[in-house]
């Protein structure tokens, strides 16, 4: 019974555990509601970020994964000046002195929103941290990421380039 | 009559393969009335939890320690504890209670599944004289972003007393009331409470912080504080 079990178990971990993690493309989700406050107590909405691509990132400052994407966050923010892009990071069920204490030791230029009750966390249906969101102009999911990954190279570039370049051109 | 000795020792040999086994694990001996039937996450048995089961034996608490995956030779993944066949577990609860001891059962993560589902297999009068607690229990189905969230259909739990321990530093932590409510829509009698400032597997991280290092050294005390406030007799 064992040797049955073990074979079972390889099974499964051929059939799904070494799949490698990766962008998953949605077709053209609408996206759930954001509503959260900035550190300044700002409440913000999608609406804010209408006619931009938006990168929304859930994550927490216990969680490593989360720290170790963040500078390439901030690289991707400064690569990107000046065009529409906004990069949004959302706190996941933490408080405002948590979320301080973490950015005390990590310099970041784009906005943090604080969810200190995971109403958006559970309005955004996100069970692992960190997930991240790709919406185009209008608002609209189009691609999730569950997992860190480089956001300044690679296929997370290649994906943010390729939503602003259905962008009419100025 | 040699060859008819070999076929009835045969034949026993087999039905003792088919049946349930009451699988492999390890004692931490102590003489009170109370018995913890430890079984560890997908991730296996970590130090600091045997280290803690020696403590509590020590304060007269029992341990059956379970290590799943060392006892079904399983990768150390979450479906893993899938696969643990639930009459090897309900065999092993039922051992448990013949002890004559107070069982409560303490399952961490995905081990979770396995346990509730033995514990749903015992007829209810075997259920109702066990107790449950569970760390961070991992019960989803489905679990994708944009998605209603989806918990495995364990079994008849009713009569079952559930404590379910959280960590207050993990992505489940807001989904936990829909955790409880699914736990109690399958009969079990549930309650919680929230372990702050700590993460999943506190005692098992590659860089814990001073406090998780601290809780990993006093785990037994955290655990006979949540048996004693809980109070499932």
């Amino acid at each position: 019974m064992k040797r049955w079990l073990g074979v079972c178990a390889m099974g499964l971990l051929l059939a799904g555990g070494v799949q490698a993690a990766g962008f998953e493309a949605r077709a053209a989700t609408p996206a759930p509601e954001l509503k959260a406050q900035d550190l300044a107590g700002v409440t913000k909405t999608l609406a804010d970020y209408r006619g931009k691509v938006v990168l929304l990132n859930f994550w927490a400052s216990w969680c490593p994964p989360c720290l170790r994407e963040m500078p390439s966050m901030e690289r991707l923010r400064t690569k990107m000046a000046g065009r529409p892009l906004a990069i949004v990071a959302v706190d996941s069920a933490e408080t405002r002195d948590e979320v301080n204490g973490f950015l005390s030791r990590m310099t970041l230029g784009f906005p943090i929103l604080l969810d200190p009750d995971g109403a958006n966390t559970k309005r955004w249906k996100v069970f692992a941290l960190p997930t991240t969101f790709l919406l185009d102009a209008e608002g609209r999911v189009r691609h999730v990421l569950t997992g860190p990954t480089e956001w300044d190279e690679g296929e997370a570039l290649g994906i943010i380039e390729s939503l602003l370049a259905e962008l009419p051109h100025p | 009559m040699r060859f008819f000795r070999f076929l009835l020792v045969s034949a026993w040999a087999c039905s003792f393969a088919v049946r349930a086994e009451v699988p492999d694990h390890q004692v931490f001996a102590a003489s009170g009335p109370q018995l913890l039937l430890w079984v560890t996450s997908e991730r296996g048995r970590a130090e600091p939890e045997v280290h803690a089961a020696q403590q509590l034996a020590a304060q007269g608490v029992e341990i059956w320690s379970l290590d799943l995956v060392a006892a079904y030779f399983l990768p150390q993944l979450a479906s893993s504890m899938d696969a643990v066949p639930s009459r090897d577990l309900a065999d092993w609860l039922r051992a448990a209670q013949a002890s004559g001891k107070r069982v409560v059962v303490y399952a961490v993560s995905r081990a979770a599944v396995p346990v509730l589902r033995a514990a749903a297999m015992l007829t209810p009068g075997e259920r109702q004289g066990l107790c449950v607690m569970l760390m961070y229990p991992n019960l989803y189905t489905v679990a994708e972003p944009l998605a209603e969230p989806d918990f495995l259909v364990v079994g008849d739990l009713r009569g079952l007393r559930v404590h379910v321990l959280q960590p207050r530093r993990s992505a489940a932590t807001p989904w936990l009331p829909g955790l409880l409510d699914h736990l109690s829509k399958q009969g079990a009698a549930t309650s919680h409470v929230i372990l702050e400032n700590l993460r999943e597997g506190w005692w098992a991280r590659e860089t814990p912080t001073e406090f998780e290092i601290a809780e990993s050294r006093r785990m037994d005390a955290m655990l006979l504080r949540e048996l004693n406030n809980w109070g499932c007799k």
